[in-house]
Formats: structure tokens, sequence, C-alpha cells
């Protein structure tokens, strides 16, 4: 099952998603994409770290190459979140480059085929014009080509606002 | 005549191409330099497909020209909605009619 959970910042996506993956069975695993840069980034991830061990979730490093992860047992994934990974493919020494949105999405098929059910939470940012230029543009296009994929693909679409889900596609997964 | 609307590469087009008829996009780069507004909703509203990308959606912006464009956007997707049969916004590809009914698909 592939439910993909979207929003804008602090719309409560992260918390929802985490709901819908507090509801299914163990093991839980939380595939993390924000890269570390300094002290800061660090404290943070520890802290969400320990926040989440309490919930069950063994935590996976993937800021990149996403299609390298193996998981241990299958069992259900929630990735957060898909704007930062695709930043990270476009923008980082390492990554896929022009790519970027392809290498996303060929790191969900690997993963999905890893685990009986895989949340994906992802950002809306196209709201705001219609006429940005060169890096900007160009990591637009590529997240609403994630998105737009993984929206056809997904069984469930869920847009959450103010912290309430709406569900474009499917429903709440049982 | 369909109004179809939603935010930026969210599928407006691709989904336009499934029906027949005259289709005129980027409707809301139209409106800023418009002398009136309704006129250009008359106008557009000749088509049987208009498309406009949403973008009111982020923080008011400091150009002065700027703001007047994206109020101009708004206004003008106002005024194409109510001339509309059918309006549809689109999400990530999905499509959600939000006034009147779909045409027949060729």
């Amino acid at each position: 099952m592939l439910t993909l959970v979207l929003g804008g910042a602090a719309s409560g996506k992260s918390e929802y998603a985490e709901s819908l993956v507090l509801k299914t069975a163990l093991p839980r695993y939380y595939l993390a994409t924000m890269q570390v840069w300094d002290a800061e980034c660090a404290a943070r991830v520890a802290k969400h770290r320990k926040m989440r061990a309490r919930k069950q979730f063994a935590t996976v490093e993937c800021p990149l190459h996403l299609e390298q992860v193996q998981l241990p047992a299958r069992g259900t994934a929630l990735l957060e979140d898909l704007g930062n990974l695709t930043a990270n493919e476009l923008y980082s020494p390492g990554g896929a480059g022009k790519h970027a949105a392809r290498a996303v999405l060929a790191g969900v098929e690997a993963v999905a085929s890893q685990c009986e059910n895989l949340v994906l939470v992802s950002n809306e940012v196209f709201s705001g014009g219609a006429d940005y230029a060169g890096d900007t543009d160009q990591y637009l296009l590529a997240l609403a080509q994630v998105n737009n994929a993984l929206a056809a693909r997904a069984d469930n679409v869920c847009r959450v606002v103010c912290g309430i889900p709406v569900y474009y596609k499917g429903g709440t997964p049982e | 005549m369909m109004f179809i609307t939603g935010p930026l590469y969210s599928g407006k087009r691709t989904f336009a191409r499934q029906f027949a008829g005259s289709c005129i996009t980027d409707v809301q780069d139209k409106a800023a330099d418009a002398a009136d507004l309704t006129q250009l909703a008359e106008e557009l509203a000749q088509y049987d497909i208009v498309i406009a990308t949403e973008v009111g959606g982020g923080v008011v912006p400091v150009d002065a020209g700027q703001r007047a464009a994206r109020e101009a956007a708004g206004r003008l997707a106002c005024l194409l909605a109510a001339r509309a049969d059918c309006v549809v916004q689109m999400f990530c590809g999905i499509p959600t009619v939000l006034k009147g009914e779909l045409p027949k698909k060729c």
C-alpha cells in the first residue's frame, strides 16, 4: 500500500503521516532525508531520533541514493520528505543533478518493493507564482514531476489542510 | 467554456488534452496588462478551454507591480469561473470539479 501525504509548511502533514504509520504493525522504519551540516542539525536529528525511538521507529538516514536503501525486514516505512530528497539529489555534489526526479522515483520503487506499507510525505510549494527562473524553476519542476507521478502511482493521496486530512484518491489506509 | 486552474506544474495541460476544442493557457499573465478585466474575461470565454495557474498562494510580493499583477490574476480567475460551464482545479495531476460537469472526452 502506497500513501502520499502532501501539505504546505506547518500544515500538520508530518503528524498525520506518522499517525497513519502508528496504526500499522511493526517493524516501522523512518527514512530521514535531512542532510546534517552542523552541530545544530545534528542535535535536531538526535532529538527527533529519540522521540521516534519511543514510537518504535528505526531511523534510516537516506539524504541521497534512496534506491540503495536495504530494509532489514518487511514492515511500514515513512519517508520524510520528498521535497528535501529532491533538493538533495538536484543540488548535492553526489546527487543525480538534472535526473533528480527520475532518481527519486526509482528510489521510491526500490523501497516500496521492500515493505508492506509506504507512507511518503511531500511538499506543496506551487501556489506562489508562475514566473520562477533558473534553479528555483528547475526545483519546482522536478518536485512536481515527483509529486504528480507518485500521485498517479499511489493507492491513497491525501492533502493535509490545517491538520485535517482531505483525500483526493483512495481513503484512510486500513 | 471549461476553466482549469491549479498550482504550477499540477497537470493542467495534460488534463486539458483529453478534451476537444480551442484552448488557451497561462491567461494569468494577460491580467496585469489588461485595461478592462471583464472584457478580457469575455474574450477568453470564447475559447472552449481556458487555463490559468494559481499565483495567489504565496507571501504578498514586495514589488508593487507584482502585487498588482497577482491581484489582477486572481480577479480574472473569478470572472472566468463565473462564465465557465465547468471549473476544474488540478492537484498533483488529480482533477476536482468545482462547478458544473466535465464535457465529453475526445
